[in-house]
């Protein structure tokens, strides 16, 4: 009861659109007060986001439309900008990131989850002290060690920072979600001859998917969304991801809101399109729970 | 269950058995589990171990390193000891920057802590669709922060601005609020506790979900009122968590670059820089590379102190 264990924080209530309304109400009244009340505050709170919807479908700077709604933007955006390039360039690094930050955290949180040792307690410590770092220390000796490796202004080179940037994180969280896994099952496992790492694949692993969708939600979000890795490392306009794309035509163009919304509702759709479906199974009580127990 | 003093964790350590859990403690087993050895253990953590150390603290080391020479971005430089941090030290760009670190975390922190658990706690409640609320209140935490600083300056930054104008229809005259070092500051607080507080909520939603419903029950029947309910049950079961969330807010806040960048860029002169910002500043628009990463660096060391300190702490968080 102390710790908020991953496993709680998506039954089946809380998680599924629309289950609500078809419950018996006690208090149906009040209820729909409360339904207005949240319905402002969601409302004030996402003027922003609404602001570029909106804008993106209205006429811009220069347009010879006179219709309060029209698509033209994500029409021209195509021809004046390079969105393309920069959605292909965020999603090859963004998935990269995915793959190898779950391939890489989910055997490392096993070992906080499962282990029990003044080393591991170490462990745990130095990844709470790297995820305190401010990551404009490491910029500069990054820079230059990837300049010695050929990495800087290549996708490769952001990617391995993106990894890193998620280590602390990922672990946290799949270690979060093994402890909800009893160990009964790999100890059964070990009895019937399995390995350490068959075990860990065969009975650990396959019953772990919401944690691991929970830390490539995760993984996504950092890689697509962070900006200031890109802006240090990209250099060439052909290599820009999303962040660093849109933010140098929002400089050269920032009167014509139409198209620099459209640019941004480019960008932000996948992941709030991944979030959507997925959200139910992303946790971020489950850290606390991995950084208590560890 | 995660409670248990260390000498019992070693019990357990030994005869090995997790500690984690939420089942009642397995008995001590009487055989070794086969298998699961150290060397394992360290085959597993190796690829992690190998990217933090290659990402995250050698180039720390490095930066000890540089902050005491006066190399630039391509070239080592002399060794100068601790003149860049006398640099710094002596400038007073620097301790604003350091005081409107404080006051920016401060506010981020218990800012998005505030609203975010207020959210939760009218989430935890029924209404009607609920849970499309549930996501839309995500969104701000969701939408990339490049497209949310766009966003936020097109309703703040120009006289043309929605929130400006309205501000003048209500008689408060020419509001400028990225132009005025006080107002500056405000948004870009109003900006952060904005972007983080579906952070929190998640925290909060997440601890709130884990207090037992009987206990609420017990309340109602001994006829505790709602604000009773909440200071002296709801805020104490949930409080490891509130600790915990605080603790990665203020860690969320000190290192924010972004948010702070792409809405003011620090200005108006200086007056929301933060120390991340002016180290970057400092190393990439004023070619300074030793005082900028002697900023980084004394930041980075008192961060690894504070965490260690919040690290410990965080295990004696009592719970009721």
């Amino acid at each position: 009861m102390t710790t908020v264990e991953f496993s709680e924080s998506h039954d089946a209530t809380d998680s599924h659109l629309g289950a609500e309304p078809t419950k018996a109400d006690p208090e149906p009244r009040g209820s729909w007060g409360k339904f207005v009340l949240v319905l402002v505050i969601a409302a004030v709170v996402l003027i922003p986001v609404l602001a570029v919807v909106v804008l993106s479908l209205q006429p811009s700077l220069g347009s010879t439309s006179t219709a309060t709604f029209t698509l033209e933007n994500f029409v021209n955006i195509f021809s004046q900008t390079d969105v393309l390039l920069w959605l292909r360039n965020s999603m090859v690094t963004t998935l990269a990131t995915v793959l190898v930050s779950v391939a890489v955290a989910a055997p490392a949180g096993y070992v906080l989850s499962r282990g029990r040792s003044r080393l591991i307690s170490g462990f745990s410590l130095v990844l709470f002290i790297v995820q305190a770092l401010p990551f404009v220390t490491a910029v500069i000796p990054l820079f230059i060690l990837f300049a010695n490796l050929g990495l800087v202004d290549t996708l490769t080179g952001i990617t391995i920072i993106f990894v890193g940037f998620t280590m602390s994180v990922a672990i946290w969280m799949m270690a979060a979600y093994y402890d909800s896994i009893p160990i009964n099952l790999e100890e059964a496992a070990w009895m019937d001859g399995c390995s350490v790492f068959g075990g860990f694949l065969r009975v650990v692993l396959r019953n772990s998917l919401p944690g691991i969708l929970s830390t490539a939600i995760f993984a996504f979000l950092v890689a697509w969304n962070d900006y200031l890795v890109p802006l240090v490392f990209l250099r060439s306009s052909e290599k820009f991801t999303f962040p660093v794309g849109l933010q140098s035509f929002f400089q050269q163009n920032s009167t014509n809101w139409g198209l620099v919304m459209a640019v941004a509702v480019m960008m932000m759709l996948p992941p709030v399109i991944l979030f959507a479906a997925l959200n139910r199974y992303f946790s971020v009580g489950g850290i606390g729970g991995s950084l208590a127990g560890a | 269950m995660s409670t248990s003093t260390a000498g019992q964790g070693l019990t357990r350590a030994r005869t090995g058995v997790a500690v984690r859990g939420s089942g009642p403690p397995l008995a001590p087993r009487k055989t070794r589990r086969p298998g699961a050895s150290p060397l394992t253990l360290g085959a597993f953590a190796a690829p992690a171990l190998f990217l933090v150390l290659l990402i995250n603290l050698y180039p720390v080391i490095y930066a000890g390193w540089q902050s005491l020479r006066d190399g630039s971005l391509i070239d080592a430089g002399d060794f100068v000891g601790l003149q860049n941090y006398a640099d710094v030290l002596t400038d007073p760009t620097f301790w604003a920057a350091a005081r409107f670190t404080v006051v920016f975390t401060l506010v981020g922190v218990f800012g998005s802590w505030f609203v975010g658990l207020a959210l939760a706690l009218l989430l935890k409640t029924r209404f009607p669709v609920k849970n499309t609320f549930k996501l839309l209140l995500l969104l701000p935490w969701v939408v990339p922060v490049v497209v949310s600083a766009t966003a936020w300056n097109w309703l703040v930054a120009t006289p043309q601005s929605p929130l400006p104008i309205l501000a003048e229809a209500l008689g408060l005259g020419n509001v400028l609020f990225l132009a005025d070092p006080l107002l500056a500051k405000i948004t870009v607080c109003v900006f952060k506790v904005w972007i983080s507080f579906p952070f929190m909520m998640m925290m909060m939603a997440a601890a709130l979900e884990s207090v037992d419903n009987n206990v609420y029950e017990a309340a109602k029947v001994d006829g505790a009122s709602k604000w009773n309910t909440l200071t002296n049950i709801t805020l104490p079961m949930i409080s490891r968590s509130t600790y915990i969330s605080w603790i990665l807010m203020t860690i969320f806040c000190v290192n924010d670059f972004p948010t702070i960048f792409l809405l003011t860029g620090g200005g108006p002169v200086n007056a929301t820089q933060t120390l991340v910002v002016l180290s970057y500043v400092t190393v990439f628009q004023n070619f300074q590379t030793g005082p900028g990463v002697a900023i980084a660096f004394l930041m980075t060391l008192v961060l690894i102190v504070i965490s260690v300190a919040l690290y410990r702490q965080i295990k004696k968080v009592q719970i009721l």
